[in-house]
């Protein structure tokens, strides 16, 4: 089976996050990026299946500041090739220019599987996915915790609240957006992470002109503390005088 | 005294026993010179350089009276009786094919006979006593925990079948060549004041008819040197090979330091006997199999499967049983994983260098663990989330916490000054704060006070600010090689950046790695750990301590220090911590393992990351019953920041809280320099 998993960095939440001036985005100017970790769920069960079936599997990943190191960490842990989407990509790039431009690319490259990360922290709608399967006109599962192959189509599993579990046959060529691999994502060794940037080139693919549409940011602010928990001390039947005070005060009372 | 009969059947034996023994040995020889790193002029070099240590050493058997002196007294007793007898077997065998006898000749061979009657008596009672120990007493130290991978023919009663067999020969061959001198004696109707014991015993045998007294003599001498040359085929593969292995692991173990560790190539398969390099096969020759590095092993001490001597005792064993193939190199690559050690146990190990320290036979098995660490982190094990989690932190943002690596001097904050910037200005001491040091919440108020009075005492000191990186001590140990390199080079460039004459560190893990393991990258730094440069500024009288404690008559405080491996075991710093608690007007009293042989916290060797909940009760927490043991000790000072988290944690997890306080050696300074203010205490 020959696998696609699209790889994306988000910002670094231990650093401290600035909103920039214009007030439409993250201060890019200090930021540190790490890969995804739903990419990285991605990239696990890519390589599961791979273990178990055989096949390919190729990590795509638009152009954005140190993606290169995560491209050769998606080698060293077994991807077989690594393509970069180059072109106009400063910025933050909407999920919908995402998509197009990886639909653009993904057209001229033949797979049966491609697997996203189900969101990320800067697409928590987790839209690149079905706009990427509408763009390619494939049949798309999404919040997918398993997957498995079986002749021409693969059985995909989803939870449900309450522990039931979903399962599905969906026909390949297929997206899946993975919300977990059944395992956790492995480890890449640095050495092996260097010895594959000295042995291993990255593919570059321009970018289609990116598509304008979807959502735009109008303002970005920090969230606002809205009230602290009150700390109830005392002996008990100070604290329960102040619970039933509370609940009468938010009208929890009857009479 | 032989008949030429007998001298035929000697000489025979001789030649087939010999040769037997010569061959298997001379195969073991060539498996461990054709390992990777032999070479005959480092051997050569550190032979010569180091016979007349080694003579000393093994000469008194000094380390095998550690954690066991009553043993070492009785294994000295076999030791002395059989070097003896090297001399002894050649004099018999002369004497009985020329019929010379030693008795009565000359004041010389008077004191021989004197030397051997006394010893023979003596190696008799020590062996003696070690066949009583492991048969009648059984002393749960020979047995090793549950889950402990052992060779199926060690799990199957190998170590007991051999430790008899060669305690029965020494028995035979001593008892025998006793008796026999008895037989002389008894047969030539004299005694001698030189022999004392076999003269008694001669007495006894003075009834018998003269052809038992012949029969006699001849059969000591078969049971005595016979028996001799019937055991050296065996010999090669018994424990007994120690006579020979361990003298020569003492002269041509490498020497390194402890906290240097060799690169490893593996090629990313699983690491085989194939891959280790010659000195660690001489480690497995020269176990005797004691296990006493299973004694002092936090991990087997914690009830996990790992014992260091197991790991030693299985190569040997496949390697007996491979022996053929190995010397050809026909031998198939099995993994160590699959009959040497388990996988569990490989991620037990503190890296504490406590198994090395005590080995009395110069063995190294944490190098093995370390190796095949790296084997598995380069073949993709699954790691410990916790493992896996930091390694992934430390390269990201280069320290284990997972914090932004531009916070790395946050600590610096609510500090009254300014802390230099030694990329900026040069200063007399670069600080290598250290991950816990400066990431750690409780550690990070600690470190203030060091910078305070470091700063208060007018040392002109600095840090990396954001250029330090994790020195990559703890990465190495978990096997990331490559973690570590990128972590060392980029700590190079950053010390190359800055101008300073020292480093100091918080971290002896640190330490160890700037000192030792950079050394190897070609940067040679002067590396000290805050405690000397606390005790050196005590001395020269920039630090004032007056304390009041204990002055005028007045009970000093008991307190107890603990050694961190890193700091003690590593890099040999045990009274600069000691000097700065006696200074301060405290009485220290020292848990019964100190020093070297000090008892590891549990954290190192990357430990502090990981979960590891399956231990029975935690290295920490024995620790500290240790020394709540001492009784009316209610200070537990430590000098290492992982040692502040694990004890303040260990305190609390055993229900000690109220009875035992965790104290950094920082803490104790500050007091003792508050008190010699003459400051009424706000």
């Amino acid at each position: 089976m020959n696998i696609i998993v699209i790889v994306k960095h988000v910002p670094d939440l231990v650093e401290e996050l600035e909103i920039a001036e214009d007030g439409k985005d993250l201060n890019r100017d200090f930021l540190k990026f790490v890969v995804n970790e739903f990419d990285d769920q991605a990239l696990e069960q890519a390589l599961l299946l791979k273990e178990k079936g055989g096949g390919t599997i190729t990590a795509v990943a638009l152009d954005a500041p140190e993606i290169d190191q995560t491209l050769f960490t998606c080698l060293a842990k077994g991807a077989d090739k690594a393509v970069k989407i180059v072109g106009d990509l400063e910025g933050r790039v909407t999920s919908h220019a995402a998509a197009h431009m990886l639909a653009d690319a993904l057209k001229a490259m033949s797979h049966d599987l491609i697997l996203t990360g189900v969101q990320s922290a800067e697409d928590l709608d987790g839209q690149v996915g079905p706009l990427l399967a509408t763009y390619l006109g494939e049949p798309h599962v999404s919040v997918v915790t398993g997957v498995e192959a079986r002749g021409q189509m693969v059985v995909v599993r989803q939870e449900y609240a309450g522990g039931v579990t979903g399962e599905f046959e969906v026909d390949l060529p297929a997206v899946l957006g993975i919300q977990a691999a059944p395992q956790p994502p492995r480890y890449a060794p640095i050495s092996r992470v260097r010895a594959t940037m000295k042995e291993k080139k990255l593919v570059e693919i321009q970018a289609a002109a990116a598509d304008g549409a979807g959502l735009n940011v109008r303002q970005m602010v920090r969230p606002q503390v809205a009230s602290h928990a009150e700390m109830i001390e005392g002996n008990t039947d100070t604290v329960v005088e102040r619970i039933v005070g509370i609940m009468a005060e938010r009208g929890l009372m009857n009479g | 005294m032989l008949t030429s009969e007998e001298k035929v059947y000697f000489g025979i034996l001789v030649i087939l026993t010999l040769s037997w023994a010569a061959i298997d040995f001379a195969r073991i020889a060539a498996v461990i010179v054709s390992r990777p790193g032999f070479s005959v002029r480092v051997v050569l070099s550190r032979a010569v350089r180091r016979l007349p240590s080694m003579l000393t050493q093994v000469g008194a058997t000094l380390p095998v009276f550690r954690l066991r002196p009553r043993e070492g007294v009785f294994h000295y007793l076999i030791f002395a009786a059989f070097s003896f007898y090297a001399l002894v077997n050649v004099l018999d065998t002369f004497s009985a094919f020329t019929g010379f006898s030693t008795i009565g000749q000359n004041v010389l061979l008077d004191a021989y006979n004197l030397i051997a009657d006394v010893l023979s008596v003596l190696g008799l009672i020590g062996m003696a006593y070690f066949l009583v120990r492991r048969f009648v007493q059984k002393p749960p130290v020979l047995n090793f925990n549950p889950g402990v991978v052992l060779y199926p023919k060690v799990s199957a009663g190998g170590i007991r079948r051999d430790s008899l067999i060669v305690g029965a020969f020494i028995l035979t061959h001593v008892g025998s060549r006793w008796l026999g001198t008895a037989f002389h004696l008894a047969q030539a109707q004299e005694t001698s004041l030189y022999l004392p014991t076999a003269s008694v015993v001669s007495l006894a045998l003075a009834g018998l008819p003269a052809a038992a007294l012949a029969f006699g003599v001849h059969a000591t001498f078969w049971l005595a040197v016979g028996l001799i040359l019937l055991f050296f085929p065996y010999f090669v593969r018994s424990k007994h090979i120690h006579i020979f292995f361990a003298p020569l692991n003492w002269l041509l173990r490498p020497d390194r330091p402890l906290g240097e560790i060799q690169p490893l190539k593996t090629d990313g398969r699983p690491l085989a006997l194939q891959d280790l390099r010659w000195h660690q096969l001489l480690d497995t020759y020269a176990c005797i199999m004691c296990n006493r590095c299973q004694q002092v092993c936090p991990a087997h001490n914690a009830g996990q499967p790992l014992s260091p001597a197991a790991l030693e005792i299985n190569k040997r064993y496949y390697l007996t049983d491979h022996l053929h193939e190995f010397a050809d190199g026909s031998a198939p690559r099995v993994p160590l994983l699959d009959y040497a050690i388990s996988r569990e146990a490989v991620w037990a190990c503190t890296t504490c260098g406590a198994c090395v320290d005590i080995c009395p036979v110069g063995n190294a098995p944490m190098l093995d663990i370390i190796d095949i660490r790296r084997s598995l982190i380069e073949q993709g094990d699954t790691l410990d989330a916790g493992v896996q989690k930091s390694l992934e932190n430390l390269g990201k943002q280069g320290n284990s916490f997972g914090a932004s690596g531009r916070a790395r001097a946050k600590w610096t904050q609510g500090l009254p000054f300014k802390v230099k910037d030694a990329r900026k200005e040069p200063v007399d001491y670069l600080w290598f704060v250290g991950d816990y040091a400066s990431f750690d919440a409780r550690s990070q108020q600690l470190t203030r006070l060091v910078a305070k009075v470091l700063n208060d005492a007018g040392v002109s000191f600095g840090i990396l600010y954001e250029a330090e990186w994790n020195s990559g001590n703890d990465a190495r140990r978990v096997g990331e090689e490559g973690l570590f390199e990128m972590l060392a080079e980029h700590n190079v460039a950053a010390l190359d950046s800055a101008q300073f004459k020292e480093i100091i560190t918080t971290d002896p893990h640190t330490m160890n790695a700037l000192r030792f393991e950079y050394a190897k990258m070609g940067k040679r730094y002067k590396v000290s750990h805050y405690s000397q440069v606390l005790a050196r500024l005590v001395d020269e009288g920039k630090i004032v301590l007056r304390p009041q404690n204990g002055v005028n008559g007045a009970t000093r405080r008991r307190v107890t220090y603990h050694d961190p491996c890193y700091l003690g075991r590593y890099n040999r710093v045990f009274d600069a911590p000691r000097a700065l608690i006696e200074r301060s007007g405290l009485q220290l009293v020292e848990m019964p393992r100190n020093h070297n042989g000090s008892f590891c916290c549990g954290a190192g060797g990357g430990q502090i990351w990981s979960a590891n909940s399956k231990q029975a009760e935690r290295p920490s927490e024995q620790r500290i019953r240790e020394a709540l043991a001492l009784g009316d000790v209610q200070t537990f000072i430590v000098s290492c920041p992982k040692d502040m988290a694990m004890y303040s944690d260990a305190v609390k997890t055993s229900g000690n809280e109220g009875k035992v306080v965790v104290k950094d050696i920082i803490e104790v300074v500050v007091e003792a320099m508050a008190e010699s203010a003459h400051e009424p205490k706000r």
